[in-house]
C-alpha cells in the first residue's frame, strides 16, 4: 500500500498531523502499533492546555495552539473536546514552593505570557474550594484544559472522514531508504508500505524506529499515572497544578475529576506493559485532600498508567532529518505534548508538504544533542 | 466457612480488594482504610455477575436481575414485587421463580428466547406444577410504565431471533426479573497480567488456567465462575484443587500428595461435568438419555413431563403398596436420593448422572427421606390403590402456611391445572427433612399418577 | 491488523437506537452504532469516545451488551473484541479511605 505521507503512530500527534494533511488533500496512511488509536500518552494524561510553567522553547507552540487552534477545535473536529479556558492555578504552601513558582512565573513573563504570582487569599477567591494550606500560587488566566480522550478520538475521527487511512495493530519495525531517502516502512507482520514522506510520532518507540536509519534521540520511558473520580456537581473549571508537581488535574464536563499523579518513582517503573503502582493513587489522594479537603469523600473510580517519552533536555524533537531525506521526527514530548499537539500536528503537516512552518522549529532539531 | 475457620484460616469479611499489583501485592479496603497484602500464592475466586438484556423500558424501576431478586428475598426479607415475569429458563430463572412463589409473589409467566428450557427439567417441573406458564421462543418486546414497571409485552421469536408480528402477549406485572446468564468477573485477573481469553464455552472473558487452576502468572490461581461459568458444586471442587495445588507450590504438601488429592477431586469434577448439561453440551439438542430413553419434549417446550411420557422413565414403576415414583428424566449430576434410602430402593450407580432406577425387590417403608432429599422435588411416594378406590400421594411441600390434616382442596397436575378433589391426610416435618415438609393427600385412585401438587381451597 | 477504512456499510438508523445501553453514563445503542461508523472499532475506543462502562458500575452491566452491538456492526464474533483492561480500584473507593494506606487506622 502506498501513500504520499506515512505516519507512524496513531496518538494525538499522528492523528492531528493526519487531519491537517488530509484536509489539504494529501494522501495519508497512519500505522498504529497497538490495537487502539491513542493508546499511549494521548489518552493517559491530565488534559492540561497550559502555557505557564513551560520551557521557554516550547512556550510559542503552546501560545499558538491556544490563540489559534484550541478554541475552534470542537467545531473543527465535530467532537466536543470539552475545552475550558478558565486559567491555571499552580499551588504552593511553603517558602520553597514560593521560590519554585516565582522562578516559573518570571520565566513566563519574560516570554510575554500573562502569568503572575498571587497569595493564598486571592487563590481562594478564584477557587473557593482551596484549603487554608495554600499560601501562594501562580495564576495564568489564559490556560485551560480539555478532554484528552475526546481530542484524540476527534482528530482520528475527522482525519478518517477526510480520507486519511488508518491501520491499527501494525507495528513498524524498520524504515528503509531507497536511493538515499526514507521511503518504506516495514511492519512486524511483514508488510511493507511506501510513502514519499515518513513522519515518526510513536512516542518512546520512535527511538527504535529512527535508529533503523541511523538516528538516535536520547529519550527514556517514564511512567505516567492518572486517576479519575465519580461525577459530582460542577465545582470549578480551572486547571490545577502544584509547585511539587505531585498532582495536577481538573473537573471535566461530565463532572468527574481527572488527576495526574507523581509519586517520584515513575522513572524507575518496570519496562513492559505500563502498570499502576500500588502506592501512587494513595499518595496523590493525600496530596489532593491537603489542598482540596472538600474532595475527601468523593470516590475514585479508576486509575491507569502509560508511558511518556522523556527527552534528555525535556523538550520534544520536531524536525526533518538532513541525513535521511523524507523522514520527519516528532517525539520526546516528555509528558507535556498534549497541550501543544494541535500546533504540532499543523507544523508536521507543513513540514511534510515542504511548506514554511508557521513557527520556528530550530529549538526542536534532532541534532541539538551533539 | 466453618471448615476454613477450623483450619486456622483468617477470614476477613467486608474486605474489598482494590487492585492486584505486581509482586502479588493486593490492596484491600477494610473498614475505613486500605491495607497492602502480599501473598506467595493468590487464589482469585471473584465469581460472576448477571447479564442483562435491553428492550424498551429495561431501565425502568422494576426490571431486576434474578440475583437481585434473590438478595432482596433471602438477605433483606423484602418482596421484589407482587406480579413477576421471569425471563430466562436456565437453572437460575427456574429456581428463582420457585423462590419468588415461595416468598408469595405471583410469577405470571416464564419466558425464554430459546426454543427449549435451558435448566434442569426437575426445576422446570416444580415451577410448572405451580401453574406458571412457560413461553419458550419468546422474548420481551417492551416493558411498560412511566415511573416504574406496570406491564410487559412478550412475543414469539423466529429461528433468527426476530419477533413474529401478531404474537404479542401482554401481562400486568410490577416486576420483570432477568435471568439471562452470568459473566465471569475476571477483571482482577486481567489487572494481574494473567493471560486472558474470550471463551464462549466459559461464558466470557476469563483467565487461561491449567488443570490446577493456575493462571499464566505463576502462583496466581483462579477457581469457580471467574474462570468459567458452571454449577456451584463444580466451583467448590475447583477451589479445593487450586488450594491443594497452592499448598504443594508452597511446600506444605509434597507433589505426590498433591497429585493424589487433586486426582480425587478431578474425578469428582469430571463426574459433575458429565450428562446433558455438561459444559461441552451447551446449545446441543438432545433427543435421548444415556440409557436410551426418549427425552420428554413436553418438558423442554412447556416445563413439565406429559402424562403419556412419564411412564417410560426407570424411576416410574407401578407397585402394590407405597413406593417412590421418581420423575427424574434427564442425566444430571445428582444422587442424594440413592443414599437417602436406607432400604436401597433407589439405584443410580457410580455414574452420578445416571437416571435413578427403582429396585422393585427392595421394600419401601414410606419413610419419605428420598422425597425430602431431592432438591428437584421429583420424588413422590404413591400408594396407587388403598383398596377403597383412593390413592395416597406424598409430595414435597415448601410453602407456608402448611395445610393441616383434613384440609380439602384441589390436586394439581404436572402443568398446575386442577385434576381432582383432594384431602390432606397429614404433613410430616422432621429435622432430617431439612426444611422440606412432606404433604400426604388422598385422591381418587385414577388420579394417582396425575396429581402432583395440592392447593387448599374450595371443593367443587 | 485492523484496517479502519474497511467497508462496514453505512450507518442505518434502527427503531431501537434510542434504547439506553450503558445506564451509568446514559449512552444509547444508536450512539454506540454511530461511533463504530466513525471509526471506533475497539471496545477501548468506544469507551474513550463515549464513556460506556466508565461509570460507577465499571461496565459490569453493559460490557457484554456493548460488545454485542459493536460486533454486529463490524460483522465479527463478539469474542474477537477484547474487553477493556481491568484497572484499580476494582470497586469505587473514597479518597479519604484510599489515602489511608500506611498502617494508620480509625
Amino acid at each position: 500500500m502506498n501513500a504520499e505521507v506515512i505516519i507512524v503512530g496513531g496518538g494525538i500527534i499522528g492523528c492531528a498531523a493526519a487531519y491537517h494533511l488530509a484536509k489539504e488533500g494529501v494522501q495519508v496512511l497512519v500505522l498504529e502499533g497497538s490495537e487502539n488509536i491513542g493508546n499511549g500518552g494521548s489518552t493517559r494524561n491530565g488534559g492540561g492546555v497550559r502555557q505557564s510553567g513551560r520551557d521557554p522553547r516550547e512556550l510559542p507552540l503552546a501560545m499558538y495552539a491556544i490563540q489559534h487552534l484550541w478554541k475552534n477545535l470542537s467545531e473543527m473536529l465535530d467532537t466536543d473536546v470539552e475545552y475550558y479556558q478558565h486559567g491555571n492555578l499552580r499551588l504552593g504552601s511553603t517558602e520553597k514552593h514560593r521560590d519554585i513558582l516565582t522562578g516559573l512565573t518570571e520565566r513566563g513573563v519574560k516570554c510575554g505570557l500573562d502569568v503572575r504570582m498571587i497569595d493564598g487569599d486571592e487563590a481562594r477567591q478564584i477557587n473557593p474550594f482551596l484549603s487554608e494550606e495554600v499560601t501562594c500560587a501562580s495564576w495564568c488566566p489564559t490556560d485551560g484544559h480539555e478532554n484528552p480522550l475526546m481530542a484524540t478520538m476527534g482528530y482520528y475521527k475527522m482525519a478518517r472522514r477526510l480520507g486519511a487511512h488508518f491501520i491499527s495493530g501494525e507495528q513498524v519495525t524498520e524504515i528503509r531508504k531507497i536511493k538515499g531517502a526514507a521511503r518504506q516502512v516495514v511492519t512486524a507482520s511483514g508488510n511493507v508500505y511506501e510513502g514519499e514522506k515518513i513522519i515518526v510520532a510513536a512516542g518512546y518507540e520512535s527511538r527504535f524506529i529512527a535508529s533503523t536509519v541511523g538516528i538516535d534521540i536520547p529519550m527514556q520511558p517514564v511512567l505516567l499515572e492518572t486517576l479519575v473520580t465519580e461525577a459530582v456537581s460542577p465545582m470549578f473549571w480551572q486547571m490545577l497544578g502544584t509547585a511539587d508537581a505531585d498532582f495536577y488535574g481538573h473537573q471535566t464536563t461530565h463532572g468527574s475529576f481527572v488527576f495526574g499523579l507523581n509519586s517520584g518513582y515513575e522513572p524507575y517503573a518496570k519496562p513492559g506493559k505500563p502498570l499502576s503502582s500500588s502506592i501512587a493513587s494513595s499518595a496523590a489522594c493525600r496530596g489532593i485532600m491537603h489542598y482540596f479537603p472538600s474532595l475527601s469523600e468523593i470516590k475514585i473510580v479508576r486509575s491507569w498508567a502509560g508511558w511518556m517519552d522523556s527527552c534528555a533536555d525535556h523538550v520534544p524533537v520536531i524536525s526533518t532529518v538532513e541525513e535521511v531525506p523524507g523522514l520527519i521526527l516528532a517525539c520526546g514530548f516528555t509528558g507535556h505534548g498534549f497541550g501543544i499537539s494541535p500546533a504540532v500536528g499543523l507544523l508536521l503537516s507543513q513540514l511534510a508538504m515542504e511548506q514554511e512552518p508557521v513557527l520556528d522549529l530550530q529549538a526542536f532539531r534532532y541534532d541539538r544533542f551533539a | 466457612m466453618k471448615e476454613a475457620d477450623d483450619c486456622g484460616v483468617e477470614v476477613v469479611l467486608n474486605a474489598v480488594v482494590i487492585g492486584l499489583f505486581p509482586e502479588k501485592e493486593i490492596t484491600v479496603k477494610i473498614e475505613d482504610h486500605v491495607e497492602h497484602v502480599k501473598g506467595d500464592t493468590i487464589l482469585i475466586a471473584t465469581g460472576a455477575s448477571e447479564n442483562m438484556v435491553t428492550f424498551p423500558g429495561w431501565t425502568l424501576p422494576g426490571v431486576i436481575g434474578a440475583g437481585a431478586a434473590q438478595t432482596m428475598m433471602n438477605l433483606h426479607g423484602i418482596l421484589p414485587g407482587k406480579r413477576v415475569l421471569m425471563l430466562g429458563s436456565g437453572n437460575v430463572g427456574l429456581v428463582v421463580s420457585f423462590q419468588l412463589m415461595q416468598a408469595g409473589c405471583e410469577v405470571v409467566a416464564l419466558a425464554d428466547a430459546a426454543p427449549r428450557v435451558g435448566g434442569y427439567g426437575v426445576h422446570a417441573a416444580k415451577v410448572a406444577r405451580l401453574g406458571v406458564p412457560f413461553y419458550l421462543s419468546h422474548t420481551i418486546v417492551s416493558a411498560e410504565g412511566k415511573d416504574c414497571v406496570t406491564g410487559v409485552t412478550i412475543a414469539e421469536v423466529d429461528s433468527s431471533w426476530q419477533v413474529v408480528k401478531g404474537t404479542e402477549k401482554h401481562f400486568d406485572v410490577d416486576t420483570i426479573c432477568l435471568a439471562v446468564g452470568l459473566s465471569p468477573m475476571a477483571k482482577l485477573c486481567d489487572m494481574a497480567g494473567c493471560q486472558m481469553e474470550d471463551n464462549p464455552a466459559k461464558a466470557g472473558f476469563v483467565p487461561v488456567v491449567d488443570e490446577y487452576g493456575e493462571t499464566s502468572v505463576p502462583g496466581i490461581y483462579a477457581a469457580g465462575d471467574v474462570s468459567g461459568i458452571e454449577e456451584a458444586s463444580s466451583a467448590m471442587i475447583e477451589g479445593r484443587i487450586a488450594g491443594i495445588a497452592a499448598a504443594a507450590r508452597l511446600g506444605f504438601v509434597t507433589q505426590e500428595e498433591a497429585k493424589r488429592d487433586c486426582q480425587k477431586q478431578e474425578e469428582a469434577l469430571s463426574g459433575l461435568r458429565q450428562g446433558m448439561f455438561a459444559p461441552g453440551m451447551r446449545g446441543k439438542k438432545i433427543t435421548e438419555t444415556e440409557e436410551g430413553v426418549a427425552i420428554s419434549q413436553n418438558l423442554l417446550e412447556h416445563g413439565f413431563v406429559a402424562s403419556e411420557e412419564i411412564e417410560r422413565f426407570p424411576g416410574v414403576t407401578h407397585q402394590k403398596g407405597i413406593h417412590p415414583v421418581i420423575e427424574c428424566t434427564q442425566n444430571i449430576p445428582c444422587n442424594p436420593c440413592q443414599d437417602a434410602c436406607k432400604r436401597h430402593c433407589i439405584k443410580i450407580g457410580s455414574k452420578i448422572t445416571s437416571l435413578p432406577v427403582l429396585d422393585t425387590e427392595a421394600e419401601c417403608t414410606g419413610c419419605g427421606m428420598c422425597v425430602a432429599s431431592c432438591s428437584g422435588q421429583a420424588i413422590f411416594l404413591v400408594n396407587e390403590d388403598c383398596g377403597d378406590g383412593t390413592a395416597e400421594i406424598t409430595m414435597p411441600y415448601e410453602f407456608l402456611p402448611l395445610p393441616a390434616a383434613g384440609d380439602r382442596g384441589m390436586a394439581l397436575g404436572r402443568n398446575g391445572e386442577e385434576v381432582c378433589d383432594a384431602v390432606v391426610l397429614g404433613v410430616r416435618s422432621a429435622k432430617a427433612f431439612d426444611h422440606t415438609h412432606l404433604l400426604t393427600i388422598k385422591v381418587a385412585k385414577e388420579y394417582a399418577m396425575k396429581a402432583r401438587f395440592f392447593r387448599k381451597g374450595a371443593v367443587q | 491488523m485492523n484496517d479502519r477504512n474497511r467497508d462496514i456499510g453505512e450507518y442505518i438508523p434502527a427503531p431501537d437506537d434510542d434504547v439506553i445501553v450503558c445506564r451509568c453514563e446514559e449512552i444509547t445503542k444508536g450512539e454506540i452504532r454511530r461511533a463504530v461508523h466513525d471509526g471506533m472499532f475497539t471496545l477501548t475506543e468506544i469507551r474513550r469516545y463515549l464513556r460506556t462502562g466508565m461509570g460507577l458500575c465499571q461496565g459490569q452491566t453493559c460490557t457484554k451488551l456493548v460488545k454485542g452491538i459493536v460486533a454486529r456492526e463490524l460483522n465479527v464474533r463478539p469474542a474477537e473484541l477484547r474487553e477493556a483492561t481491568g484497572r484499580a480500584p476494582m470497586r469505587p473507593i473514597e479518597m479519604n479511605i484510599l489515602a489511608k494506606d500506611r498502617g494508620e487506622q480509625g
